[in-house]
């Protein structure tokens, strides 16, 4: 079996990147573990309305609604707000994941890439120390795959990375441990998304209630894992749910768990070798949104394979295209926010309530943690010390 | 006495491989949807227990 290109996950970075690779006349293999692409979700279920214009996904069937906007409930619970109404309606969408990553591949597959299930990879094929594919294990088989390029499309805890000699392994402080209830039975009837903030709450990360459709929401925490113990993300979330009169009540359809690196982007191409997504780190570090990133890094990463494999060269000259186009889409920003969000750990809940007191009227013109941090600056032009750096590359 | 290992429940795990993440010494797999800890590589650093956002993982042997 030899393939021009061999991506191991069928989440939104491995479908995009087989997709567009395709698309560009590769011969593409997508390794799933599971048994079902987007199965179990592992995640919050929020995405920007930008995905619309990647036109990767037909019909309506994977949203699940359309955001009003968002409102940021500081400790003390004052509530900063991001109307649709003032940012051109242009918010995001509540989607079904499982849904989403099945259009998503199925696009990959209608281009025609190929996918196998109940694949799981266990290492990197190599010769002479060069990578030249992987071997996984199929069912009961063991296959070697060739492949000029081995994506790793593997998620947080990407093994990929690693087998290529690029550290991966996460700080505790670097990642978000998540856990998540779809849940019913309630009286929210917040046409917002709605983000909790504060030490009590959920320490170094958010509890967030995002409205799914009549009676059903996602109802969900992030911990910074170096300020966790065992089980603790849960405990903080129960405590939250039964504090709440409108949430109290409900009855859960789902829980799930999840993972989310809040880290500084990582190198994310090697000889024979790219990483996209979650597996490099493509996560915006104060929301821990991720999709849209994947998206568009799928996209460069499967553009450039179909350049590499035209030229037939696959060496990190080659494959840096990839690198070089997502770290000037949106490399920048990940680092300006990943500096945020340690200014912000070093916040007090009291500061987060008198950040939050100055914002409460503040008509925001853009969906976005850079128009919350621009307001910051205009009206506490002391934090002008700690963010005008950050203003500069937010502008480069 | 032997150091105690991490364990994960395998009837708690729910999959999300933050666990795997985290792992200093890249000792914990994925398979058939459950976290798996490799003794031989546990070094007993309980990143991964407190990690867990559900308390899945323990101690081996308390």
């Amino acid at each position: 079996m030899h393939y021009d290109a061999v991506i191991v996950g069928s989440g939104p970075a491995g479908s995009m990147t087989a997709r567009f690779a395709a698309e560009a006349g590769a011969k593409v293999l997508i390794l799933e573990r599971r048994a079902e692409v987007g199965v179990p979700v592992l995640c919050g279920e929020g995405v920007s309305q930008k995905v619309d214009s990647f036109k990767v996904l037909e019909g309506k069937r994977w949203i699940a609604t359309k955001m009003k906007g968002a409102r940021i409930f500081s400790p003390n619970g004052t509530t900063v707000t991001l109307a649709a109404e003032y940012a051109g309606d242009e918010t995001g969408y509540v989607v079904y994941r499982d849904i989403f990553d099945q259009e998503l591949a199925r696009g990959a597959l209608k281009k025609g890439a190929e996918i196998m299930l109940n694949t799981r990879a266990v290492d990197l094929l190599k010769k002479n120390g060069k990578i030249k594919g992987v071997t996984a294990q199929h069912f009961d088989e063991t296959l070697e795959i060739e492949a000029d390029v081995v994506v790793g499309a593997d998620g947080v805890e990407s093994r990929v990375g690693r087998w290529a000699g690029i550290k991966t392994t996460l700080k505790p402080y670097d990642l978000e441990t998540c856990v998540q209830y779809t849940m019913t039975n309630i009286d929210w009837d917040s046409p917002y998304c709605d983000f909790f903030l504060g030490k009590h709450v959920a320490p170094g990360g958010y509890i967030w209630v995002f409205p799914k459709g009549r009676d059903v929401a996602n109802v969900g925490i992030g911990v910074l894992a170096s300020l966790s113990e065992a089980g603790k993300a849960k405990q903080y979330l129960d405590k939250f749910i039964a504090a709440q009169p409108a949430l109290k009540k409900g009855e859960s359809l789902r829980i799930i768990t999840g993972a989310d690196p809040v880290a500084e982007p990582i190198q994310s191409v090697t000889d024979n070798l790219i990483l996209v997504g979650d597996a490099a780190r493509q996560v915006d570090p104060i929301t821990g949104g991720g999709l849209m990133h994947s998206i568009e890094a799928g996209r460069y990463a499967g553009e450039t394979i179909g350049n590499a494999v035209e030229k037939q060269r696959f060496d990190t000259q080659t494959l840096s295209e990839y690198e070089t186009r997502w770290k000037n889409a949106f490399g920048k920003k990940l680092h300006r926010n990943y500096v945020v969000k340690e200014i912000m750990l070093d916040m007090e809940d009291k500061t987060l309530d008198m950040l939050a007191d100055s914002l409460k009227d503040y008509k925001f013109e853009e969906f976005s943690t850079l128009s919350i941090i621009k307001a910051l600056v205009t009206k506490h032009p002391s934090l002008l010390v700690k963010l005008t750096p950050l203003m500069k590359l937010a502008r480069a | 006495m032997a150091k105690h290992k991490a364990f994960v429940k395998k009837e708690k795990c729910l999959a999300c491989g933050g666990c795997i993440s985290v792992c200093p010494q890249d000792a914990i797999l994925m398979i058939s949807s459950k976290a798996i800890v490799d003794n031989e590589l546990c070094n007993s650093c309980s990143i991964c227990v407190k990690t867990c956002p559900i308390g899945a993982i323990i101690w081996e042997g308390t």
